[in-house]
């Protein structure tokens, strides 16, 4: 046997690491520890605190507060502002601010201040709040000191729901106008219950404890200033350098844990927490202006090729949910069952549909073929970002799958900031456009399907499906006042998008941390899923 | 080669050759730092467009007004040659441009990571040094079984990729024994594992080249002299013979450098360990040309100053032009 | 120089092999069962190396899976034969590329006309300062992943220290008597070029391409292993290896045994190169 050694030299590593496995989470026995560092292992490094991405999220909300937060049960509830009201219309919202606020660098949060914030946003300050807000924001101004209105141009009922998302974190006026880009980008000055210290590029951010905070969210479990002094936020890309850091205790929690190391830590004693993200799922939307899939055949033959459960489950490990729907994810008000249940692996009934859309011959290495032209579909990727590794192995899955019915499927890995600088981004550079995106609303279905237009482009439009039937649905169900009949025209639309395959999902996006026995406290905010360490102290 | 001759002021002659070797260096620095900004100009699409959405996060076409900005923050809108003048003109007061992404001057994000990388460098190339002058005095002209097992490692040692070597480091001492932390971290502790991995196959490269010269010094007349004035042989072979022996591996230390350097963008991400390598990574994952170019320019500098170093220590350590 | 002399009987010739050192012997067998996994892995192979099969996923190694099984219950083994082709055609490629790339430069470095050669020398120099690595990462950085970049990059790290060797040989070869025995016959400057020098200064290549063959597909697997190369599911055995980093924990194998491969690949470049080069040596001496 010429590959004993070398099996038998992995085996022996396999057997060292199994022994070192058994050391448990650190026992403890509860008593509180003031102060201490609390030191976190987060996946990716943004380029700024405060931004339009979901990493900048959960940096900026530990030192921006927003004006509403969401409780465990998805209820609005204060946080900046103490209370709201919509006018008859729908068209005016009315925030009053908690009183006696105060931004770190000491200047006060007034009304005019959230109305500042609320023009800085639109005006390229957070690409994500500007997509929200487009279309409904018009103006905000300042009533009186403590009182500011929004002022929408078609009803929002949901307005304050979204609020409570990181992207619309308060920051000083002051620091926005006074300060460069570059200190405003590393270091936001909010009136959050942690203050950037130090920025570390490529190791850490450092955040020291805000002593004077007041202004806590209504769900917080405690009042006053945080626990610990300090939290290190190290970044450590690799999803087993960190459950190993975890392990080794150094440090006292992680983010994103990867599915097979699930039960390891489970079983160690670990906390481990798993928020499902609302908004639109891990999903492929496909491209409706160019290329094979503007067949609505050949679509609906991709969707049926696939076996994706099988694929989920297998390299999730129980731990990632398979998710059907297109739309919006499982955990998202409105959700659309009939819409998830729509395609089921099926190859026979995929091979009959790509037979009548014409690609009825096959080449040689088995594609099908038309006319000549091979069955090819380019599915690039955010590796690394968008798609974490568990992500690129279900997606080869489905690279494999769809091959048995004749496509051949281009998974090509892309960069994050090749992304953002404009790869792939437009109709004829893709077939496919795999990607989530948080939110807490069915709202976003706005965002993913609002028609592009010359005036006003959508490059969130994944499918660049440009269908005013849909973006009705859409708006009508944004601006429905009563939750049902909202709930009912988000489901109308998921079921557009699923009958005419235009998207399909594939898993639900997960926020996960494992957290060491000796920290308790820590606790996934309702928006997105972020770690919150304002209620989190450290134990004997 | 033939025996240096005789001349008449050594002094002389080492200085002009050290200042032959700066004027070289001169040159070649000069034309990295072209090499390097030539490069950038080749990347795909606007730059402007390209820097202003890595910047804002989202992929978009944007007009002229939205890019103003930019082109006059980079001075995008003047000639090349101007481009190219300004930049070199920067290099000379230590100036590399401003990243695209992290809205910073290239030096300081440099500056913070260079530290890191550079200690590990110099302590991987030490450790190497270590290991194959042990592993030379040790096995190196005794005997062709010894000399077959001390060739075989140094192969062996040489032939092994960086990021094999670290990943089973990384498994089986931190992963593993848990003798080492998993993440490098700034900490003392952190930096065997990667040390170690760079270490070990520049040992065997430098064993390489000295093993031959070791068991051809053992032969030399002066060696048998030594021993017949009763010096022990681990004396003769630490004082007498390596002397003569490690010429060939000081003049690899400009490449142990830039081999470690190189090696480090590999090390540093597999123990997530802050410095150059990673922030290079990124950077080229990130199309952020500034920053690449930066740091491939930095260790060119580095390379050139190494080399102009190990010129100046071999006029100085070559027995023949001591003994002439 | 020497003629290769025929060996008339077999048992000589079978002498001479056990003679030959077992590590050259390893050496080729290896190369062997490497050109067959290139030119027809199927033979080889016991799976097909993309056939997903979830509930076998992550299984040690096994008669039924000798190098075991990775996250989607792909065969190892299989993928790491199909790999082959695709790590040895980048390493060829890339040597290619250096190698050209090194024999313009040294020839044009010791043979052009004065200023030419100054000017090549500087050039190779300035290359020279770059570590390949991070040329070759300069390269991605510009022209973005794939596997022809990573031709380029690797063959354009590597050419500018075997340009240095070529232009030594080229002066060595220069200066060699029978060169000289040459020029005083008046043989023409290109026919002495045609005929003597490149001849002998381009020999010693031979070990030198067997040499940074190995090296190259260890700076390309560095490369997929960073992210900056092939896309998986491709199994080049860099990415193999990249991608069995996420397992490294629950399985070893996935990482440990495609980088014994890529090891025992640079050694067996590595041996056969030493055994060409003492060869020629060995034929220059008699």
């Amino acid at each position: 046997m010429r590959f004993t050694p070398t099996a038998a030299g992995a085996t022996g590593l396999a057997a060292i690491l199994a022994l070192s496995a058994c050391a448990g989470a650190t026992t403890s026995t509860g008593e509180r520890v003031d102060g201490g560092t609390i030191v976190y292992a987060h996946q990716q490094e943004p380029f700024c605190v405060f931004g339009g991405w979901i990493e900048q999220a959960y940096l900026s909300y530990q030192v921006l507060d927003n004006l509403t937060s969401l409780d465990e049960n998805h209820e609005v509830v204060p946080w900046l502002a103490t209370e709201w009201s919509t006018s008859e219309d729908g068209l005016t919202w009315t925030f009053t601010l908690k009183d006696g606020v105060e931004f770190t660098d000491g200047s006060p949060l007034t009304a005019e201040v959230v109305a500042y914030n609320f023009d800085y946003w639109v005006s390229g300050g957070n690409s994500t709040a500007l997509v929200w807000l487009q279309d409904y924001y018009a103006s905000a101004e300042a009533i009186d000191e403590l009182t500011v209105q929004i002022n929408l141009s078609a009803p929002y009922p949901r307005l304050a729901d979204n609020l409570t998302q990181g992207y619309f974190g308060i920051q000083s006026q002051v620091a926005l106008e006074t300060r460069t880009d570059e200190e405003n980008c590393a270091a936001p000055i909010g009136s959050g219950a942690f203050i950037v210290d130090h920025w570390d590029r490529g190791e850490e951010i450092v955040l020291v404890r805000n002593d004077e905070y007041t202004s806590w969210p209504a769900n917080a479990e405690h009042t006053g200033p945080a626990y610990v002094e300090e939290i290190v936020w190290r970044f450590v890309p690799d999803a087993t350098t960190r459950v190993a850091a975890l392990q080794s205790g150094e440090v006292d929690a992680i983010y994103d844990v990867p599915a097979v190391q699930w039960q390891t830590l489970d079983d160690a004693g670990y906390q481990l927490e798993k928020y499902v993200t609302p908004g639109r799922p891990q999903q492929l939307a496909f491209n409706t202006q160019v290329g094979p899939f503007t067949d609505v055949l050949v679509r609906q033959a991709f969707a049926y090729s696939l076996d994706r459960r099988a694929a989920v489950e297998a390299i999730g490990q129980g731990v990632i949910p398979y998710e059907g729907n297109g739309g919006v994810s499982q955990t998202t008000p409105g959700y659309s069952q009939a819409a998830a249940d729509w395609y089921d692996y099926d190859p026979e009934k995929a091979n009959a549909l790509l037979d009548e859309a014409g690609w009825t011959e096959r080449d040689a290495d088995g594609f099908r073929t038309k006319d000549g032209e091979r069955l090819h579909v380019v599915l690039p990727y955010g590796a690394g970002s968008i798609i974490n590794a568990d992500g690129a192995a279900i997606l080869q899955g489905v690279k494999e799958q769809a091959s048995q019915v004749g496509f051949d499927v281009e998974l090509i890995p892309v960069p994050l900031s090749e992304l953002v600088a404009g790869a792939y981004s437009q109709p004829a550079e893709r077939d496919i456009n795999v990607g989530y995106w948080t939110a807490v609303t069915a709202g976003i279905l706005y965002i993913n399907w609002r028609p592009s237009t010359e005036e006003a482009p959508n490059y969130s439009n994944g499918a660049f499906y440009n269908d005013e039937v849909l973006a009705q649905l859409i708006r009508d169900a944004n601006s429905a006042a009563d939750i049902d009949e909202q709930n009912a025209l988000y489901i109308e639309a998921q079921d557009y998008i699923a009958e005419r395959a235009l998207s399909i999902g594939l898993y639900d996006r997960l926020s996960t941390l494992a957290v060491d026995t000796s920290l308790k406290g820590v606790w996934q905010e309702h928006a997105q899923g972020g770690p919150t360490f304002y209620d989190a102290y450290l134990t004997e | 080669m033939s025996q240096a001759t005789p001349r008449p002021s050594r002094l002389r002659g080492v200085i002009r050759q050290i200042l032959k070797q700066v004027g070289n260096s001169l040159i070649v620095l000069w034309g990295a730092a072209t090499v390097a900004f030539f490069a950038q100009l080749l990347l795909p699409g606007d730059r402007a467009t390209v820097i202003l959405n890595i910047r804002a996060g989202q992929p978009q076409q944007r007009t002229a007004d939205e890019l103003a900005p930019i082109v006059n923050e980079f001075g995008l809108d003047r000639p090349v040659w101007v481009q190219y003048l300004d930049y070199l003109r920067g290099l000379v007061v230590g100036d590399f441009g401003t990243s695209y992404q992290q809205f910073r001057p290239v030096t300081a994000v440099i500056g913070e990571q260079l530290g890191a990388t550079l200690i590990l460098s110099v302590v991987a190339i030490a450790i190497a040094w270590v290991l194959m002058v042990v592993w030379i005095t040790l096995t190196a002209g005794r005997g062709p079984r010894v000399g077959a097992v001390g060739t075989g490692v140094d192969v062996v040692a040489a032939g092994l990729p960086h990021y094999w070597l670290g990943i089973i480091l990384l498994l089986v001492f931190a992963l593993g024994l848990r003798w080492f932390p998993v993440i490098g971290g700034s900490e003392p502790i952190g930096l065997v594992l990667p040390a170690l991995t760079l270490a070990i196959p520049l040992a065997g490269f430098m064993s390489q080249a000295t093993r031959t010269e070791f068991e051809r010094a053992l032969d030399q007349p002066f060696v048998v002299t030594a021993r017949m004035r009763g010096l022990s042989d681990l004396r003769v072979r630490l004082t007498h013979v390596l002397r003569h022996a490690v010429l060939p591996a000081v003049t690899l230390s400009g490449w142990a450098l830039g081999a470690t350097l190189s090696g480090a963008v590999v090390v540093e991400t597999i123990f997530s360990r802050p410095g150059i390598g990673s922030v290079l990574v990124k950077a080229v994952d990130a199309h952020d040309l500034p920053v690449v170019v930066g740091i491939v320019t930095l260790v060119a500098v580095f390379y050139v100053l190494v080399n102009l170093l190990v010129d100046i220590a071999y006029l100085i350590l070559d027995p023949r032009l001591k003994t002439s | 120089m020497t003629t290769v002399r025929s060996t008339p009987e077999a048992s000589t010739l079978g002498r001479r092999l056990r003679r030959l050192p077992w590590t050259l012997v390893a050496a080729l067998v290896f190369l062997g069962i490497l050109a067959v996994a290139v030119i027809a892995p199927q033979a080889l192979a016991t799976h097909d190396p993309f056939a997903l099969d979830y509930p076998a996923s992550l299984r040690a190694p096994s008669a039924a899976h000798w190098f075991g099984t990775d996250e989607s219950g792909r065969d190892l083994y299989s993928r790491v034969i199909w790999g082959a082709r695709e790590s040895v055609l980048i390493g060829l490629g890339a040597a290619a590329v250096g190698l050209a790339g090194a024999i313009l430069l040294g020839s044009l470095a010791a043979l052009g006309p004065r200023p030419v050669r100054a000017t090549v020398d500087r050039f190779v120099e300035i290359l020279f300062a770059f570590p390949a690595l991070l040329l070759a990462l300069l390269l991605v950085a510009i022209a973005g992943p794939s596997a022809l970049t990573q031709i380029f990059a690797v063959g354009l790290g590597t050419a500018p220290g075997y340009a240095r060797m070529v232009r030594g040989q080229i002066l060595t070869a220069k200066d060699s008597g029978y060169v000289r025995a040459a020029v005083a016959l008046g043989h023409s400057r290109s026919r002495i070029v045609r005929s003597h020098i490149l001849p002998n200064a381009l020999r010693p290549l031979v070990a030198i391409f067997a040499l940074s063959v190995g090296q190259s597909i260890v700076w390309a697997s560095s490369l997929s292993f960073l992210g900056l190369g092939v896309a998986p599911p491709a199994s080049e055995w860099g990415a193999l290896l990249d991608a069995g980093r996420s397992y490294i924990v629950q399985a070893g194998w996935l990482v440990v045994i495609p980088g014994l491969v890529i090891v025992a690949l640079a050694l067996t470049a590595t041996t056969i190169g030493r055994h060409v080069q003492a060869g020629l040596e060995r034929g220059e001496k008699s």
